[in-house]
């Protein structure tokens, strides 16, 4: 009965629209009254989940994504991609995808990345006879890309609701792999439909340009190698180096590119004030939310249930993976995660699945979750970007959903994938 | 409208734009202490020990006041496959029991956050040497400032005021900041 | 039938733990099945702040929490968590089982709690990646992660290291990548956290021997009946010898585990540690109730 009215009321509440946030304090608040139990610990829980210290990564990675997106370091990575790959076939969606790689080296953002890159190109791509949808999907579908390099704030979502004993250095370093395989197999799959559909491709510029944008997008580009060498390194912490990407982007805006007008500057502090109060609120409410499903011992239960339906950690893994597709379709990353993470992890470790591991699974199958409607907030992004509905997007989208979770099989079959590159950093 | 709706409407749009602004600030203030602690330890070698809990302090209060703003502005996430199949009317209704729902929680807010101040207030926070109480004064803040934008929205929809059409054209919620960023660099 | 929760933030299986379970067993026998304990492990229901705060206003019933996070509440709780205090586990045991002991309990029901038992948290020393401290010269200059408690950032301080504050779970990278030079901890949560495949040099200068707390809402104890409480009170003084037990095998089994996997124990000279403390209590025992309770605790023999 406690668990129907903890999910139930949630349920209910979020079919007609409430905020997710208010759904998880809510349903909170009612199992906690049904309970007996004094309903201070609700609001204990909410404002001590938010008061962790790692979460400032968070603020810190949207606010730096924002400022690069208004200061024109996106504009320049841009610039550089083009005159890269543009000669391939299907021209500009290979550098629609090569752009989100670099720039998803930097941005941890999917949405952010969704509206810098498909601002920039979409209307390009448009111009040069690219049809709306192929521009909207390879833009939302490349956009995934940045939640899977560094940095991704989702990943420290991620080892945090782990309670915090996961290494977020780690599960960087876990998803360059995974991250690029998905690069590469959405150039793959842009080159053939591409080619079925006879889009142009570009002149290459010669070298000579490549290596003048390269030059001129370089300031922009090193954030790559503070952020990931220097958590590596041991110059900062993860949550250290969110703080000087912040620093960094505003420094290279200014003065280097001198593209950021007070105007922006302000404009980009609300941008991601609003993003991140949003943000943050969901995961204060859910961990008041989770609080009561270790309470009512939730996770027990259901690895109780995946013994019954059987005891092989394929099937499991696959079951696992199917259920996080199905809760990505109608919910958003990071609440996602943070309900997640606690039922499933437990599970996937009781059946040898190492946690850094899991999570770049977890990651991967959320963010295509971000492209699934009918929630589906890269999507959205994606489509009011390239002025096209929803639905028409999703006529032509089944080449990369299958690109996609090609991807995420090998990812969730092949630990190597995910493992090699911490244990080669480890020594 | 009655001229004290829209007096008061005007006031709280400006309680809005100051918690935004203050908000913004923290972030801002945010970015600057955590800086700070890496510049001590690497040029001073010496790190100062407020910088961790005083962060984490801010941050509260900036995903409180920016909450609270994404009550009134509507930004905050919801699933809402549903309200684009009802009908106008229940839509409405649908949008009611929203309302009434975050003015709850936000009255929970004020309730259990002033009975969480009284019971640490005889504690100390470490290193801030400051009442443990003021971990949840920004609690308390977030809840009035959600009240009052949710009871606002409820009292002017029972005037009659069409709030609901204007909502109907606004971007999927968390869309609609990242759009606005995407179409100045389009 | 009664049951009452009870939280910790260790893994199933760890001393605390089991001795929680075993007080519960004993309760469950003793009332004839009238009251039973769960114990939530693991932080299932937050970390110590949190669920002090749950137990203080009567979410939960019990729980088992270190001292430390008290000290800004229950200002006799500071003295046994002054460096280098303690002479011995054995010195500590004499002390918490004895007058010190008592007045401490009394101090906690100030804050609406019932301490049942003082468990064994063993010692906890210095470890770093860089060398191994022989003597107090030898801090000089370390970057060490201690928890948020301005006694041990002062502690730190005074033995010329210096403190930097961190979250928990960034602790083991940041030595890795070499933030920081190393932290501080017992043996068990040095074998455990992974902490000894980067910071080898394990020191033994022992500063804090500081018990844990196993305490009931005082609320919740009033509303027992007199023999009631008594059964609880024996069933925790009980659990007590049982805790010990498991705690001396599990510090020898972690104890024996790093030292197989290459970390290098050494015992420092402790006099130059215990003089440079001399600031630090300055600083913090100036209250004259713990005045006199340090010279308690340093005529107990
Ligand atoms: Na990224
Ligand atoms: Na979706």
């Amino acid at each position: 009965m406690d668990m129907m009215i903890l999910f139930g009321v949630f349920t209910l509440l979020m079919l007609i629209g409430t905020p997710i946030a208010f759904c998880l304090g809510v349903a909170s608040f009612a199992t906690v009254l049904y309970l007996g139990l004094p309903p201070l610990v609700i609001f204990q829980r909410l404002n001590s989940g938010m008061s962790v210290f790692s979460l400032l990564a968070i603020p810190f990675f949207i606010y730096a994504g924002d400022l690069m997106v208004r200061g024109g370091i996106a504009q320049k990575i841009v610039a550089f991609a083009a005159s890269l790959v543009g000669h391939v076939r299907g021209g500009l969606g290979q550098v629609n995808i090569v752009t989100a790689t670099l720039f998803g080296g930097i941005s941890g953002s999917a949405v952010a990345e969704a509206a810098a890159v498909g601002g920039l190109m979409i209307p390009q791509m448009k111009e040069r006879g690219y049809g709306a949808d192929y521009a909207v999907n390879v833009t939302s579908m490349a956009a995934l890309i940045a939640l899977m390099l560094p940095p991704s704030h989702n990943m420290i979502i991620y080892s945090i609701s782990a309670g915090g004993k996961i290494s977020i250095a780690d599960l960087f370093t876990a998803g360059i792999v995974p991250g690029l395989l998905y690069a590469a197999a959405l150039m793959v799959t842009a080159y053939f439909v591409a080619r079925s559909r006879g889009y142009p491709t570009e002149a290459f510029p010669g070298f000579a340009r490549v290596g003048r944008f390269l030059l001129i997008s370089t300031p922009g580009l090193l954030l790559i190698g503070i952020i990931f060498g220097g958590v590596r390194s041991g110059v900062f912490t993860a949550t250290e180096s969110s703080c000087i990407a912040v620093l960094y982007a505003l420094a290279v805006t200014v003065f280097v590119y001198r593209q950021m007008s007070w105007q922006d500057f302000v404009h980009a502090t609300f941008g991601a004030v609003r993003t991140t109060a949003m943000v943050l609120l969901i995961i204060g409410m859910a961990a008041a939310f989770s609080w009561l499903m270790a309470f009512l011992k939730v996770p027990a239960a259901l690895i109780d249930w995946m013994n019954t339906i059987s005891e092989n950690p394929i099937i499991v893994l696959l079951l696992i993976n199917v259920l996080m597709l199905f809760l990505g379709t109608f919910m958003d990353m990071g609440p996602t995660i943070i309900i997640c993470t606690p039922i499933f992890l437990p599970v996937a470790m009781a059946y040898g699945v190492d946690p850094v591991h899991f999570g770049v699974i977890m990651i991967l199958n959320f963010g295509i979750g971000l492209n699934t409607p009918p929630v589906g907030a890269v999507q959205f992004v994606a489509c009011a970007v390239g002025k096209i509905s929803v639905w028409e997007a999703m006529r032509s989208i089944w080449p990369f959903y299958l690109a996609g979770l090609i991807v995420l099989g090998l990812v969730t079959y092949v630990p190597a994938l995910s493992l090699w590159l911490p244990a080669v950093f480890k020594g | 409208m009655p001229i004290s709706l829209v007096k008061t409407g005007r006031a709280l749009s400006r309680l809005s734009t100051l918690s935004l602004w203050l908000a913004g600030a923290g972030l801002v203030a945010m970015t600057a202490i955590v800086a700070w602690q890496v510049f001590c330890r690497y040029v001073l070698n010496d790190s100062p020990s407020w910088t961790e809990p005083g962060a984490v302090m801010l941050m509260s209060w900036f995903i409180f006041l920016g909450a609270a703003v994404g009550v009134r502005e509507n930004y905050h996430l919801g699933f809402d496959v549903l309200l684009y199949v009802v009908p106008k009317g229940g839509k409405k209704w649908l949008r009611m029991i929203s309302d009434i729902v975050a003015l709850a929680f936000g009255i929970g807010m004020i309730w259990y956050g002033i009975e969480l101040v009284r019971l640490t207030w005889n504690t100390t926070l470490p290193s801030l040497q400051i009442s443990g109480g003021w971990s949840y004064v920004p609690l308390v803040a977030g809840g009035v400032l959600i009240s009052l934008f949710a009871l606002e929205r409820i009292v002017l929809r029972l005037a009659g005021e069409p709030i609901d059409d204007l909502l109907d054209e606004m971007p999927p919620a968390e869309v609609a900041a990242e759009l606005d960023t995407a179409n100045v660099k389009a | 039938q009664t049951v009452l929760r009870s939280s910790d933030t260790h893994p199933d299986g760890y001393p605390t733990v089991e001795a929680v379970k075993y007080f519960g067993e004993l309760v469950k026998e003793r009332t004839g099945g009238r009251y039973a304990v769960e114990v939530y492990h693991s932080a299932q229901l937050g970390e110590e702040k949190d669920t002090i705060e749950q137990v203080r206003s009567g979410v939960i019933e019990l729980n088992r929490v270190s001292m430390a996070p008290f000290n800004g509440t229950v200002k006799e709780s500071i003295v046994p968590a002054l460096p280098y205090l303690f002479r011995s586990e054995d010195h500590m045991h004499k002390v918490m089982d004895g007058a010190i002991g008592d007045q401490i309990k009394k101090a906690f029901e100030g804050a609406g709690l019932v301490v049942l038992a003082y468990y064994d948290a063993g010692s906890r020393s210095f470890y770093n990646k860089q060398k191994p401290i022989t003597s107090v010269a030898d801090m000089k200059g370390l970057k060490f992660r201690v928890i948020q408690s301005d006694i041990f950032v002062d502690m730190v301080a005074a033995l010329g290291a210096n403190a930097t504050p961190m979250p928990y779970g960034e602790v083991y990278s940041a030595i890795e990548t070499g933030v920081i030079d190393g932290a501080e901890n017992n043996f068990p949560s040095y074998d455990t956290a992974k902490h000894f495949e980067v910071a080898k040099n394990y020191s033994l200068d022992e500063h804090t021997i500081l018990p844990e707390v196993f305490v009931m809402n005082k609320a919740a104890f009033d509303k027992l009946t007199p023999e009631d409480q008594e059964i609880f009170r024996q069933a925790a003084k009980d659990s007590v010898a049982k805790q010990r037990e498991l705690w001396t095998a599990k510090v020898n089994e972690s104890r024996a585990k790093v030292e197989a996997a290459g970390a290098k124990i050494t015992t420092p000279d402790k006099q130059g540690f215990i003089d440079a403390m001399k600031p630090v209590y300055e600083k913090h025992v100036t209250d004259p109730i713990l005045k006199k309770m340090v010279e308690d605790v340093r005529a107990v023999q």
